[in-house]
């Protein structure tokens, strides 16, 4: 097996081949031989930058250019796709940021994230099959045969040595298979003699680009140093891995209709070109040999294309809706880390200060210095020439009256008012010694009690009178008897007791007199009020009682807490 | 430094300056006139002077007028030109107090003696006036407050006494219409009193100060919403706003002044803005808020000056000039 050639070899091929064609970028997807799968090697940018203008100088300036943006773009991914680490890692002023890209530098950098197993993705599949994919109108395919589909229109797969060269171009371009050889011969040429190669190069290359090929051409010379002997085992060795690895992939069973009849083309094409070669040198045998093969294989998969169709779609949908994932995370998590750095980026708000007005705008610096501020204490120069205008120009006045030798101005208004306020406090003292329950010494005390005082004489006046008015009744006792011949009419009014209207009845019946009519009845103060009427019948004597007799007789009956009573008793 | 040194310079051109002979206590925009400004002398003697200036606001420039300038007895306490412009359209009508309410006509080139407000009956010598205001909406009115507790409503026509009011207890030192019969006072006693000329029995106190012998020295009524006023306390760096409608309790204290405060003045086209001098050398303006805030209002902006600023007028007829004496300088800047 051939070494892979160096880094730096490799990425002056990289260069040189998209150059000669100038299309956007080239990649380099390497087989990693511990984990099996294609994951970016190296690669070059050749496509318009965002904050950099190229002049259309020295060619060596521009590569220069394009070497630098190609390696900025890297420590860029780097740095985007690093931890904590990296980004608190302060990067070189002239690194990229973000904003500083084109669409088609973000679409560059983004293919660094990514791998492919073999047969898995356009690197994979041209690396499985070992024949080139030509994809064209590849932002407009479905994401599930292009994933990475943004910008590109049309991306080229051509495996080589232990990898894949991916071409990309913003332009949409048809399969050119003179496109395929001329790349192929920046990294294939080495396996073949100079001497051979010269002729079919040079008329391939006066066909389609003449002056890519003169451009290229003296590389391609200086690389060729391998001798003839060499030559011929290394494309033997090459011929039986090929049939190996085809043979393999017939297994599979893997590949796409379109795919299929783009290969089943490019064999076709390649079958023709032997028969040319066949013609010409003598080395016939093996181009003839390499396109029996191809052809051989071609065949095996057309005949094991029907079988397995059914089986095919759901494991490429699967597969290619992953890396469908993977790119959607890559974008976001870039994205994530980029909005949490702009919200870091300085304000440019300038305060602006107003020139029209005299006054300065209050600083908030000192107004926490007056925050400490206290009341001013009484000063000498405390707000002097106000005290002076208020206290003391008024009398500069009566200096200059007394001066004169004339009386001073007239006071009547100050003296009345003091006479009134002193005969108001006088009387307050007054009325505070004549209240005899005084709280505080205020005024507005004073006269509370004084209400309060007030309040309380009242009362008493009200309670006294009604005292007065229950003792005058009292006094109330009366007995009034009236006799007319026979008929006797009776008033009492006393004091009532318990059981006196029964005592009142029974002596007058002793009396003769017989009660035919009583109405009485007890009033809310406890006087005993009847109304009688009673007939007088005589006694045993014939004689009739007198009204005397009978009055006299009752009053001895009624109650007797009076001193009329007693007096009544004296009289009796 | 050079940004120093330009700001400088650019805050020259929106101040204009005059340095007067003598001390300035009283000042006065004209109404009728608006480019005429009244200046009094402070001197505490017998004679002293009222000078009356011409303002340019192109060139930015104060002229005195000479020939209107006058002699005045002791410094005049209060200046106050007619609130409107009288019948005669070429003069003008200047008021000053001091131990009489005097009244000048000021001519194209020369000043007048017109009248001379006595309020005793008994003697040919008035009680000492402290200030003064000219009703804008009656202008044949003016209040004198004076030292002897009392505030005079003088006819200005007739040149005779229309009421006189025992105000308060101690002496009254500034006094202020509200509206064509309703004027209050501040006094010695630390009170704030309203009065209503339909009602002289009675006036009602809407504010005193915290501590009960601090006088108020100056009053300021709010002409565009009335129910605002302002006064301040001696010795105090505090602006005690008032709301008429709630005595007793300030509405706010403004106490960002680093010494006393010496005069306060209401904006005369918005009724949230008011302006305060004081012995800290600052004028401050404020925007009162409709809701105080816990930590106190901060003033929108504010102007030092080189020495205490002792007097501050806000003019109504150009709002966007305020004047500022201090010392001897009276200073116009542009808000």
């Amino acid at each position: 097996m051939a070494t892979p050639p160096p880094n730096n070899s490799l990425q002056t091929m990289l260069r040189a081949a998209v150059q000669s064609v100038q299309w956007t970028y080239s990649l380099f997807w390497q087989l990693c031989p511990h984990k099996g799968i294609l994951t970016w090697g190296d690669g070059y940018y050749n496509g318009a930058i965002k904050t950099r203008k190229t002049v259309q100088a020295m060619e060596v300036s521009t590569e220069e250019a394009s070497l630098q943006r190609s390696e900025q773009l890297r420590e860029l991914y780097e740095s985007l796709s690093g931890g904590e680490t990296n980004a608190k890692t302060r990067r070189p002023c002239a690194s990229l940021s973000p904003e500083d890209l084109t669409e088609t530098e973000w679409f560059y950098l983004l293919c660094v994230s990514f791998s492919f197993h073999p047969g898995l993705g356009l690197p994979g599949t041209a690396y499985a099959r070992r024949q080139h994919l030509w994809l064209s109108g590849a932002n407009e395919v479905d994401s599930k045969t292009f994933s990475r589909a943004i910008l590109a229109k049309t991306v080229v797969c051509i495996p080589v040595l232990e990898g894949v060269v991916e071409l990309g171009t913003t332009d949409k371009m048809e399969e050119d298979l003179n496109f395929i050889q001329h790349i192929k011969s920046f990294f294939i040429d080495q396996q073949h003699p100079a001497l051979t190669a010269k002729p079919a190069l040079s008329e391939q290359y006066s066909t389609s680009k003449p002056t890519s090929s003169s451009s290229s051409y003296p590389l391609v010379t200086a690389n060729n140093t391998i001798p003839i002997q060499n030559i011929v085992d290394r494309g033997e060795a090459i011929i039986l891995n090929n049939n190996t690895k085809e043979a393999e992939l017939a297994v599979p069973n893997s590949s796409f209709i379109p795919s299929e009849l783009m290969e089943l083309d490019a064999t076709l094409e390649e079958f023709r070109v032997g028969s040319s070669g066949d013609g010409s040198n003598h080395l016939d045998s093996f181009p003839t040999e390499k396109s029996m093969a191809l052809c051989s294989a071609g065949l095996e998969l057309l005949q094991l294309q029907l079988p397995p169709a059914p089986a095919h779609p759901p494991t490429e949908n699967l597969a290619q809706g992953g890396t469908d994932t993977h790119y959607s995370q890559t974008v976001s998590s870039i994205l994530q880390k980029n909005s949490r750095r702009w919200p870091e980026s300085p304000s440019l708000n300038l305060l602006t200060d107003s020139f029209q007005s005299a006054f300065n705008k209050w600083n908030s610096g000192a107004d926490d210095y007056q925050h400490h501020f206290h009341v001013s204490v009484a000063s000498v120069t405390s707000q002097w020439l106000l005290k002076y205008i208020l206290f003391s120009v008024p009398y500069l006045h009566t200096n200059w009256l007394k001066g004169k030798g004339t009386s001073p101005y007239e006071t009547s208004h100050v003296m009345a008012e003091r006479h009134r306020r002193e005969k108001l406090n006088e009387r307050f003292l007054i009325l505070r010694s004549m209240v005899p329950s005084v709280t505080r010494m205020d005024k507005a005390s004073i006269l509370g009690d004084t209400i309060e005082y007030i309040k309380q004489l009242r009362d008493k006046i009200e309670s006294l009178e009604a005292r007065k008015r229950l003792t005058g009744k009292r006094r109330m006792r009366q007995v009034e008897v009236s006799i007319i011949e026979s008929e006797a009419l009776l008033e009492v009014e006393c004091v009532h007791r318990e059981g006196l209207l029964l005592d009142l009845m029974t002596k007058l019946r002793e009396l003769g007199v017989e009660v035919m009519m009583v109405q009485s009845w007890v009033k809310d103060d406890g006087v005993f009020v009847a109304e009688m009427r009673a007939m007088v019948r005589e006694n045993g004597n014939g004689i009739k009682a007198s009204v005397i007799e009978v009055k006299n007789a009752l009053n001895q009956i009624i109650p007797r807490h009076e001193p009329y009573t007693l007096a009544s008793s004296d009289h009796f | 430094m050079e940004n120093s040194t330009q700001e400088s310079h650019l805050r020259s051109e929106n101040s204009v300056s005059y340095e007067s002979p003598y001390p300035i206590y009283g000042m006065s925009f004209s109404p009728s006139h608006p480019h005429r400004l009244a200046l009094g002398s402070f001197i505490e003697e017998y004679t002293n002077r009222v000078d009356i200036l011409s303002f340019h606001p192109d060139t930015l420039s104060l002229t005195p007028n000479p020939s209107l300038s006058f002699d005045h007895p002791y410094p005049p306490t209060k200046l106050m030109f007619h609130p409107r412009k009288p019948p005669s359209s070429s003069s003008d009508l200047l008021a000053t107090s001091g131990d009489y309410l005097r009244l000048w006509e000021v001519r194209d080139n020369s000043v007048e003696a017109v009248s001379l407000f006595n309020n005793s009956k008994t003697s040919e010598f008035c009680a000492p006036l402290t200030s003064f205001d000219w009703n804008d909406i009656d202008p044949n009115r003016i209040a004198t407050s004076s030292i002897d507790t009392t505030c005079t409503i003088w006819d200005i026509e007739r040149t005779l006494v229309e009421t006189q009011l025992i105000a308060h207890d101690k002496e009254v030192y500034d006094i202020a219409w509200g509206e064509a019969r309703v004027f209050a006072s501040v006094s010695a006693d630390g009170s704030v009193r309203i009065f209503d000329l339909r009602d002289k029995e009675h006036s009602t106190i809407i504010y005193e100060s915290p501590h009960p012998d601090t006088p108020l020295l100056r009053l300021a009524w709010n002409k565009q919403d009335l129910r605002y006023m302002a006064t301040i306390l001696m010795d105090s760096n505090k602006v005690v706003i008032l709301d008429i409608r709630s005595p007793t309790t300030p509405v706010a204290e403004l106490e960002r002044h680093r010494g006393s405060v010496n005069a306060i003045a209401w904006a005369p086209h918005s009724s949230t803005h008011i302006c305060s001098a004081g012995d800290d050398t600052q004028a401050l303006i404020w925007d009162l808020p409709t809701l105080a805030s816990p930590t106190g209002i901060d003033p929108v902006c504010m102007y030092s000056a080189g020495c205490e600023i002792n007097q501050l007028q806000w003019s109504a007829v150009q709002p966007e000039w305020i004047a500022i004496a201090f010392a001897n300088k009276m200073q116009l800047l542009k808000v």
